[in-house]
């Protein structure tokens, strides 16, 4: 079963990621609301997830800025990067983000996202 | 200095417009998501499901809505020089897709040329923007449950620049009493509950004419009712000074 990190600074969000992954199958590890406590997470859990879902605009940290700090930690790691600043593209794949999804986006795109990252 | 305190006043204005957008579309989502979760539990009635698919439709529209208004907060600011080439081809393809999707209860049709593969514009994300704004508003004004639309490319040469002239057809379309009546433009002038009838048609003209181009609307002069209507968009094409 491929686990799941969500990164989200909206509950309601993180409710929705974890209602739709569930339903198809996919174990959630855990959620963080800002980039820094997604790191924190991140390198304080010996098990590490199969994908992490990112947000970009959090206070604290960004998406950004936390995916390069989770990519210094485990270059393998796979991380999809879902944000309504469709601008930050560019700068996320950068960072190391395997794959952008811009918001909102259909189930079926998440899902079809979520089994091309885990079959790489 | 003046000018500076309405610099700022402006930026101001751009930063809560980005704000309040950003928490629009983490709204969209969260109903997006929770209306596709009802439609795919078990033991959804016909009418429900009805129901929640046009709904699904209006999020979408609701969602290009708010990145048509990113979008003209962004292209303002920008002087064609400073857009990217983009391809047009894929950038229909894309839009084809999308207007399918948006409207599950209909059956759209969209013709695309299928013999040029590239065909390069000036616009960037605008241009793509523009392309599926052109489909929704098409569909908007055709009351029909299955739509046929077709889009046609040609080259044109104006005052010693390459245009690509964009036609999208549709011949089931009715077109709106005022843009019949008037040059769209004049619509600015016109009543706000009289504009915000061909919102879409107005946000293409606007956004052709920020890209360096230009749109018009007219009928298709079929000989039956409803008359059909036509799009006529003028894109710069890219490496043009």
């Amino acid at each position: 079963m491929t686990s799941v990190l969500i990164v989200d600074d909206e509950l309601f969000i993180v409710e929705l990621y974890r209602d739709i992954l569930q339903l198809r199958g996919y174990k959630i590890v855990g959620t963080a609301f800002d980039g820094e406590e997604a790191v924190r997470k991140y390198g304080a859990n010996s098990e590490k997830p199969d994908v992490i879902i990112m947000d970009h605009r959090m206070p604290v940290m960004n998406g950004v800025q936390a995916t390069r700090e989770i990519i210094k930690m485990n270059p393998k790691q796979k991380v999809i990067f879902v944000s309504a600043d469709v601008m930050v593209e560019k700068e996320a794949r950068e960072a190391g983000a395997i794959d952008f999804l811009p918001k909102p986006f259909r189930m079926d795109d998440l899902i079809e996202k979520m089994q091309k990252v885990s079959a790489r | 200095m003046k000018k500076n305190t309405a610099r700022n006043s402006e930026q101001k204005f751009a930063y809560y417009m980005d704000l309040l957008s950003h928490d629009v579309l983490n709204n969209n989502q969260a109903v997006l998501g929770y209306l596709e979760l009802i439609l795919a539990a078990g033991g959804v009635d016909k009418t429900t499901r009805k129901y929640a698919q046009k709904a699904v439709s209006h999020i979408r529209t609701s969602t290009i809505l708010v990145d048509n208004v990113k979008r003209l907060m962004v292209t303002r600011e920008m002087d064609s020089s400073e857009l990217k080439p983009t391809n047009l081809i894929v950038a229909l393809n894309s839009a084809e897709r999308e207007v399918v999707r948006m409207f599950p209860d209909r059956k759209v049709v969209v013709k695309i040329p299928s013999k040029i593969s590239e065909m390069l514009v000036v616009g960037d994300g605008a241009a793509s923007d523009l392309v599926l704004n052109l489909l929704v508003s098409m569909v908007r004004l055709d009351p029909s449950e299955a739509i046929t639309l077709e889009f046609k490319l040609s080259e044109v040469s104006v005052r010693g620049k390459d245009w690509l002239q964009l036609t999208l057809e549709d011949p089931t379309a009715h077109m709106p009493k005022m843009a019949k009546d008037m040059p769209i433009e004049d619509a600015y002038q016109e009543d706000s509950s009289i504009a915000v009838k061909m919102v879409g048609i107005l946000y293409c003209k606007m956004m052709a004419g920020l890209l360096g181009g230009g749109f018009e609307v007219r009928e298709l002069n079929n000989k039956a009712e409803p008359k059909g209507a036509v799009f006529v968009t003028t894109l710069l094409k890219a490496g043009e000074p």
